[in-house]
């Protein structure tokens, strides 16, 4: 018997995507609960840490992004086909969140002046940093996807880092043709490529 | 049986967590410390420019989490199936937090601000997550993070306390069951001999 997933998570992009990419690109049924205001205050006690998302796996409950993408990617087959694999996957959701933690920076920052500053080592320094790390291990692996000949919740990862700059800067990807080319395959994938095309758009 | 060979600076940092793997698990390995002054000739040789770094027979592995799970799947302690794995990754991300907290202090320059940052780590991010870990092995029974063995949850959760019990060690007085399992891993063959004889470091 398949488990029965829910996922909750706000109603945006955030933390909650990797795992709904994950869920759509393996066309697998599941509750996507999107909370907020009450509804979301209601619900923060039954999670594990008084957080989301939470995906619930036939009641039992997990906690942690990070967590729950890597779970859904061993059971969905997206974790690779052996542990070194699982391990090189993770390596790229790591270096895919280091870039996320950076970008989170810069959102949050209120102070206008250190703004700027942040904006400005984003676009110069940090998002080329990172852009010629993903395109030169796509390079390396072949050129279609991070890890072995297939896709993995690497590739997804990657792919929804870079949802929110894209909006800011849609020529952003335009000098890494292989990471360009890898967008266009996954948009273009059944069910996860209807997803994209037809989801409300939002700020993260 | 492969050859291991972990690289990393002479500090606990982000490194320690594997080498505590290694040594819970009771496997060899070369620890191999990196000086600062060696750092930027190795650096080119590393998968994405950084520390750690592990070598499995040739083939290297870089994130140091990414390290740590790998190492606790080689060696069994990721618990017994895919969930109770993604029930340690929780406590290892939950800890990961805790550090990002823990981080924004560290490197803050400005005096005011640290001070400020300090109030808040010791008032209200300390206490939250000593609560949400202490509740969590509770729980579980008390005794261990996931399952009912030790696992990569509570050598996380034991080294992400390292630095702060260092700065301040009667934080977890009020922890009785985190103040335990910290007493229980540092009674197990050779993890144990590792911890009281490893030199102080400052991270």
């Amino acid at each position: 018997m398949m488990p029965c997933y829910k996922f909750y998570y706000f109603d945006a992009r955030g933390r909650g995507e990797l795992c709904r990419y994950a869920l759509h690109a393996k066309q697998r049924d599941f509750e996507d609960i999107r909370l907020g205001g009450d509804k979301w205050q209601n619900f923060k006690p039954s999670t594990p840490f008084g957080q989301m998302p939470v995906l619930d796996v036939d009641g039992k409950k997990l906690a942690q992004s990070g967590a729950i993408a890597r779970y859904l990617a061993r059971e969905l087959d997206l974790a690779g086909k052996n542990c070194w694999e699982q391990a090189a996957c993770d390596q790229y959701m790591e270096l895919a969140d280091d870039m996320f933690t950076e970008l989170v920076k810069s959102f949050f920052e209120k102070d206008e002046a250190k703004k700027a500053e942040v904006m400005k080592n984003l676009n110069d320094v940090v998002l080329p940093k990172f852009l010629a790390l993903f395109e030169s291990s796509l390079n390396r692996n072949g050129g279609c996807y991070f890890v072995g000949d297939g896709l993995t919740i690497a590739d997804l990862a990657v792919y929804s880092a870079f949802d929110t700059p894209l909006k800011r800067c849609p020529t952003l990807l335009d000098s890494f043709p292989k990471l360009k080319a890898q967008r266009a395959k996954i948009e273009g994938l059944p069910k996860l490529g209807e997803y994209i095309k037809n989801r409300k758009p939002t700020d993260i | 049986m492969p050859t291991y060979k972990l690289s990393y600076f002479d500090l606990r940092g982000r490194g320690e967590l594997a080498r505590l793997v290694f040594k819970a698990a009771q496997r060899d390995f070369e620890d191999d410390r990196v000086q600062r002054e060696d750092w930027p000739t190795l650096k080119a040789s590393t998968p994405f420019g950084q520390m750690p770094v592990l070598d499995v027979d040739g083939k290297k592995l870089a994130q140091s989490n990414t390290i740590s799970r790998f190492l606790a799947r080689e060696f069994n302690l990721a618990g017994k199936d895919s969930f109770e794995q993604a029930q340690c990754d929780q406590y290892l991300e939950l800890v990961e937090d805790m550090f990002k907290e823990f981080a924004k202090a560290f490197f803050e320059k400005d005096e005011e601000k640290k001070k400020e940052i300090n109030k808040n780590l010791s008032e209200v991010v300390f206490p939250k997550f000593l609560g949400l870990f202490e509740k969590a092995l509770e729980a579980n029974g008390g005794s261990f993070l996931v399952g009912n063995s030790l696992s990569l949850a509570d050598l996380g959760v034991y080294n992400g306390f390292d630095t702060p019990l260092q700065q301040n060690p009667k934080m977890m007085d009020s922890y009785p069951k985190l103040k335990a399992l910290r007493s229980r891993i540092e009674g197990m063959p050779t993890i144990g001999d590792y911890l009281k004889n490893r030199k102080v470091s400052d991270i």
